[in-house]
């Protein structure tokens, strides 16, 4: 099914600002100026912004490591994400959880918790809230194919099925958990396949194609608001950089990726745009410059940012008191 | 307040009473709806809120981070945990998820989530069955751990929890659940991390919780023979725990014995006593003791697990040496 060429210009435009997004984080990674480390999406943008495209601001959303290019979509204004990740105190979590907990509940982003398979089951409360509440929102819940090795993935797809939650498991599988192969790690030819033994409709999509990730999110949410139970679907696709920024990857080969590059989702939208629907390269070039334009801003607004208050390390250690001083 | 029921009993008032009042609050776990819990403290709730009681598959960890996941969206959920043992399959989701959302989120949103867990030894299961757990969350800044020893304590602080905005591991006594006591039948909170004076003396603090306290009591009345006078503190919640009520005894008494049925190395115990000795040494008259099990697993029969648990006979032993230094 094709998406109108309005809605495709969009995502044109979310994933090429992930792109950017995604470049600048890395410069800044590697130049030491961001602290710790950071995971890229870079190669992935069709699955985060076909993903958010298709979900709403109430659903609940649980990204994981890798999610910057869903953090910018969610809602919440970019550069407070990017100065998150930078850790100053005007990030959207005033600099204390960085790039890989962002999290902003305006926008139900209910962040990642940093081990994989944790919001595996962290997921299924905020599914099991929507139908104590008696509302439609569903809950996504991402994860990449080296979370499947935890042990959380089976009680969680067991008791959402057997309680038919709204929950879609959106699941990036982009070959590899660090170094290791999907493969190498798990008997299954698709991963998706384990859905089945839990009776979770699970369906397959090629992760770069971002008309098939909206179109398949969109199904798999009517069926959880309509009270059928959980969907998992598995996006096929890869990841451009290292496991972190500054991994080599050296346990790729170099063939690999250049196939990959091939079908860079962003040249594929762009084809689909110009030959489809007749959009013109200087109307992609304009909307190129203007992201280039944003992301600018995001990283002045970053860097001159001030480091949080000392005061703010303990705060909200608990509900109602305070941490003792030393 | 001339009612006497069950610490069990109490528990189960406790859990009716709150989901009376507030329509947030739902239960799950294994075998807590239609069977009404392992230990029967869940029962007859499934009768009257079918909705609001599940029984799970066995899945801890699913049972944890099903609990935290609702209560981020402002439910109240009273998860059980079968055994305290089994919070070892459900420990990341305590440690890593639960104690940190608070702060995860800026205090926007919380995890007031409060776990339900019998522990301790007694009944004769072995090392899985047996174990004391709450000095394993003593390391882990964002949980509360509490630790009731009456009936009267267990209502009020279970509905103190449960009203909490923090994570609150509430670790019941297999021990005790059939012991009898006054309990009013109104809902009444008793505040959490806040210890109990149970008996003024004015020559040796014994610092204890849960089953230990009988045993303390069995020592001060003991050593009143000797005309030593014991003051005892029940603590009630071990994280956070009430810092204030152990430095003004012992600053008073000038003595300390720390009664704790878990083992030693540590333990709790050894919290309270390093505290101790950095905040009032000075007010020490001798050397802090601690009465403990043995660093070892709980074995099965009676006599073993006897002779690594808890001894009554130690504990006099400890108070009289720190009398007598």
């Amino acid at each position: 099914m094709a998406l109108s060429k309005e809605r495709l210009l969009k995502l044109y435009r979310d994933m090429t600002l992930i792109r950017q997004f995604e470049d600048v984080v890395q410069v800044y990674a590697a130049n030491g100026t961001i602290p710790g480390f950071v995971h890229l999406s870079t190669g992935e943008e069709a699955c985060h912004a076909g993903i958010v495209e298709a979900l709403r601001k109430t659903d609940y959303k649980f990204p994981d490591h890798r999610s910057h290019g869903s953090y910018i979509l969610f809602g919440t204004d970019p550069k407070l994400v990017m100065a998150e990740i930078f850790g100053k105190s005007t990030g959207i979590n005033q600099g204390r959880g960085g790039s890989m907990h962002v999290s902003d509940l305006s926008c139900r982003n209910m962040g990642f918790n940093g081990i994989q398979g944790s919001t595996m089951v962290t997921c299924l409360g905020t599914a099991f809230a929507s139908v104590y509440n008696k509302t439609d929102d569903v809950t996504a819940e991402f994860l990449g194919d080296g979370t499947f090795g935890e042990g959380t993935c089976h009680e969680s797809m067991n008791m959402a099925a057997t309680w038919h939650l709204p929950l879609i498991y959106c699941l990036i599988n982009n070959g590899y958990a660090i170094s290791t192969r999907c493969e190498d790690a798990h008997p299954q030819k698709h991963l998706r396949e384990w859905a089945d033994g839990y009776e979770v409709t699970n369906y397959g999509v090629d992760g770069n194609d971002v008309e098939a990730v909206v179109e398949t999110v969109e199904k798999a949410a009517q069926q959880c608001r309509e009270g059928k139970g959980p969907v998992l679907i598995e996006f096929e696709t890869y990841r451009w950089q290292g496991h972190f920024a500054g991994d080599p990857a050296a346990y790729r080969p170099e063939e690999e990726m250049i196939e990959w590059k091939k079908k860079d989702p962003i040249l594929v939208t762009k084809k689909v745009l110009m030959e489809r629907e007749n959009v013109s390269e200087d109307e992609l070039k304009k909307i190129d410059s203007d992201v280039e334009a944003e992301v600018n801003e995001m990283l002045k607004f970053s860097l001159e940012s001030p480091v949080p208050e000392i005061d703010m390390a303990t705060k909200y250690t608990y509900s109602d008191r305070e941490v003792e001083a030393r | 307040m001339s009612r006497k029921i069950s610490y069990s009993a109490a528990i189960n008032e406790a859990l009716i009473q709150m989901m009376e009042e507030d329509p947030k609050v739902f239960v799950l776990g294994e075998d807590v709806a239609k069977m009404g819990g392992d230990f029967g403290i869940t029962r007859g709730i499934w009768q009257r809120w079918p909705d609001r009681i599940k029984d799970t598959s066995l899945s801890e960890s699913a049972i944890i981070g099903l609990s935290c996941g609702a209560a981020i969206c402002g439910l109240k959920p009273v998860p059980e945990i079968m055994f305290g043992d089994f919070l070892g399959v459900c420990f990341d989701q305590l440690v890593n998820n639960a104690a940190k959302m608070n702060y995860m989120y800026q205090g926007k949103a919380h995890c007031g989530i409060t776990v339900r867990t019998p522990h301790g030894g007694g009944i004769r299961c072995a090392y899985h069955h047996s174990a004391n757990v709450e000095s394993w969350f003593m390391n882990v800044p964002g949980l509360i751990v509490v630790v009731p020893t009456t009936p009267y304590e267990v209502k009020g602080l279970l509905i103190s929890a449960i009203k909490s905005d923090n994570p609150v591991i509430f670790l019941e006594h297999k021990g005790l659940y059939n012991v009898k006591g006054e309990v009013p039948k109104e809902m009444y909170e008793l505040p959490l991390c806040k210890a109990e004076i149970e008996r003024e003396g004015k020559d040796l603090t014994i610092v204890a919780t849960q089953i230990m306290l009988e045993k303390a009591h069995q020592a001060a009345a003991e050593l009143e023979k000797d005309g030593i006078s014991a003051e005892i503190i029940d603590l009630r919640t071990i994280v956070p725990y009430d810092k204030e009520t152990v430095r003004n005894s012992v600053a008073k008494t000038g003595r300390l014995v720390i009664a704790q049925e878990g083992v030693k190395n540590g333990g709790w115990a050894s919290e309270i006593s390093a505290m101790v000795n950095e905040d009032i040494f000075e007010y020490l008259k001798a050397p802090i003791k601690r009465s403990t099990s043995l660093d070892s697993p709980v074995p099965f029969a009676p006599g073993l697990e006897d002779y690594v648990g808890p001894q009554y006979d130690h504990l006099l032993k400890c108070c009289r040496e720190v009398m007598e230094y």
